[in-house]
């Protein structure tokens, strides 16, 4: 991590003993960075650690949660945190959900930021037609009510992680891309790029070698957002039955279905709502954190979802 | 100007056809015969032939597509399978509320985001707590805030209903949760515009000449924030009008939103086609009257090169 962070606070610093850069800049960090990694690093070890916690998909109604709030085993040793009116245990489930939730927020970003950068620079650097084309696309992709179209996709696929990662690359690529865009513009106008096409470099090389890497600090500072966004939406889906559906278990199918016994058993709801809650702040301190490190970079805002 | 505005006009209207034509496709190819779903008793080949004939589903695509690009440009959006109205009147009897939601969203948060930025801009102890607000209220996806509303004012305090519906008391949860959700971006904004405009030389100017600082901040810096805040308004309006799918699926707000969720499980294809082209008709249309709106409060505005 903190090889990456100095390469984007490294833009304007000339580079010294890599030892030497890396300890000064960990100190310099911002502490709405570390405290964004470290909470992120936390619901990562909980993810990785689900399979130690046992079943989540396990029926026992025997020790169901009942609407008279009996047996309620809240804290008891086989169930820390109780179980649902199935009897499956809520901790397994939550560290399973986190499961999901890291994941789309990995693949789901990385797709859809990989693919508004595709577009970003071939729109930015071949122009004229290509320009013309690509951007009518982003319009479209950035006019679609995205909750509606998402359900109409979601009817095309089947249940699962798939099914939500396809749906948010299709939903998040064009942001990004009109970001892309609109640096890929700025950095053409850079002798660089000038000196290359002189050269006889080939566009293709030139956007990978000259322009690809100049786009990266602001690629890096705009994922976590992109990540929290996408956190959020995968919550969403699921809860409104177009992403992950039960048995396996995400935080908002959980929620989706512990609303039920919001009268009895308030925890249902609030365990995985706050788990969605701090893994999207992690997400969000971290692009926070990012931003303070090169104020260049705060032009970079979030679309929302 | 007008040229910026006519090439506004022309690349909305592309986008446009292309939400119908990823639309139309993409409803085509969804599962589930709509023939079946409106006579889901019909054990015989002949009475299914005959639903399928009487929508056309039997039509190549292209002639569906083509019927169906022709009933638009004469202002039709087609007729609910299963509800027998047009879908247009559907929509239109869904609108008044859905457009209650959304202004009583967007004033919520222009207040509360515009007196926080405000605030945070002459304020440093007030800033901190801004943007802890901002990214709490950032973090909280629309359902799980709706539903934290719901179990806290509804369940446990028992101040509002929790049954849902249209009506004054029943647009209080979804208004609080639109505007806490909308707040942040609206605060960020007015902060970072305001704090720019206070410390700039123009403000330094005036408050030399002796002008009050309430004058200042009215004729000066207010005009100077009221560019974006103008822009994101466009944005949200037609991003609500085209249905809050969630807030009202969550509230039971009868609107646009929760008439598109229910017409998707009934395989109601018009009404679902007509709400999403609806929906990103009103996000381009608003989108261009806040950008117009921009130029007329920010000579700036009026130079920027196109599009």
């Amino acid at each position: 991590m903190a090889g990456t962070v100095a390469g984007v606070s490294g833009l304007g610093r000339a580079p010294g003993t890599p030892g030497e850069a890396e300890r000064r800049s960990l100190r310099e960090l911002p502490p709405s960075l570390l405290l964004g990694v470290a909470l992120l690093a936390l619901i990562g070890c909980f993810a990785v650690a689900a399979p130690l916690l046992g079943d989540p998909t396990r029926i026992d109604l025997q020790h169901a949660l009942t609407p008279s709030g009996l047996p309620l085993p809240v804290l008891s040793p086989s169930h820390l945190l109780g179980t649902d009116s199935l009897g499956r245990d809520i901790l397994a489930r939550l560290a399973n959900g986190a499961r999901v939730s890291l994941t789309v927020a990995l693949v789901a970003n990385v797709m859809s930021i990989a693919l508004g950068a595709l577009v970003g620079i071939a729109a930015g650097y071949y122009g004229k037609a290509t320009e013309a084309v690509l951007l009518r696309f982003a319009d479209i992709g950035l006019a679609l009510p995205a909750t509606l179209f998402a359900l109409v996709l979601a009817s095309l696929l089947p249940s699962g992680v798939m099914r939500v990662i396809v749906i948010i690359t299709v939903l998040f690529w064009a942001y990004p891309a009109r970001l892309v865009y609109g640096e890929v513009l700025r950095l053409r106008q850079r002798p660089f790029v000038d000196a290359a096409v002189a050269a006889g470099v080939p566009g293709r090389t030139i956007m990978r070698r000259h322009v690809l890497p100049h786009l990266t600090p602001m690629l890096l500072s705009y994922a976590p957002l992109n990540a929290a966004a996408a956190v959020g939406f995968e919550a969403t889906l699921s809860f409104l039955g177009a992403g992950i559906n039960p048995p396996t278990p995400s935080w908002g199918n959980m929620i989706s279905e512990g609303e039920g016994a919001i009268t009895y058993a308030p925890h249902l709801l609030v365990a995985p709502a706050l788990m969605i809650m701090l893994t999207i702040l992690s997400f969000l301190l971290i692009g926070e954190g990012l931003k303070r490190l090169n104020p260049e970079l705060a032009r970079v805002s979030w679309l929302g979802a | 100007m007008a040229r910026r505005l006519i090439v506004r006009l022309g690349l909305g209207l592309i986008a446009v056809l292309g939400v119908i034509v990823v639309t139309f496709f993409l409803e085509y190819v969804v599962p589930g015969d709509p023939a079946r779903a409106l006579a889901p008793r019909a054990r015989d080949r002949a009475t299914i032939e005959q639903i399928q004939k009487e929508l056309h589903l039997d039509d190549p695509l292209v002639v569906q597509f083509g019927a169906f690009v022709d009933r638009l440009a004469h202002g039709d959006l087609g007729t609910s399978y299963i509800r027998g109205e047009s879908v247009s009147s559907l929509l239109w009897s869904r609108l008044p509320t859905t457009a209650i939601l959304a202004f009583a969203g967007v004033v919520v948060e222009v207040l509360l985001g515009t007196v926080l930025g405000t605030l945070a801009a002459m304020n440093r102890r007030v800033s901190a707590f801004v943007t802890s607000f901002n990214l709490v209220f950032l973090a909280i996806p629309a359902f799980t805030l709706g539903l934290g509303l719901l179990l806290i004012f509804g369940f446990w305090m028992g101040l509002v209903p929790v049954t849902g519906g249209f009506g004054p008391r029943e647009l209080i949860l979804p208004a609080l949760s639109l505007g806490l959700m909308g707040a942040p971006w609206y605060a960020q904004i007015v902060r970072d515009q305001m704090s720019d405009s206070l410390s700039s030389a123009y403000t330094r100017t005036a408050v030399a000449k002796g002008v009050s600082d309430r004058r200042i901040l009215l004729r000066h810096s207010a005009r100077n924030v009221a560019s974006p805040v103008l822009t994101m308004i466009g944005m949200d309006l037609g991003l609500y009008l085209s249905g809050v799918v969630v807030v009202e699926t969550v509230f039971g707000w009868p609107g646009i939103g929760q008439l598109a969720v229910n017409s998707l499980q009934q395989l109601d294809r018009p009404v679902v086609m007509g709400t999403v082209i609806v929906g990103a008709v009103a996000v381009i249309a608003f989108n261009l009257v806040a950008d117009l709106l921009r130029m007329v409060v920010d000579p700036r505005a009026r130079t920027e090169e196109g599009a």
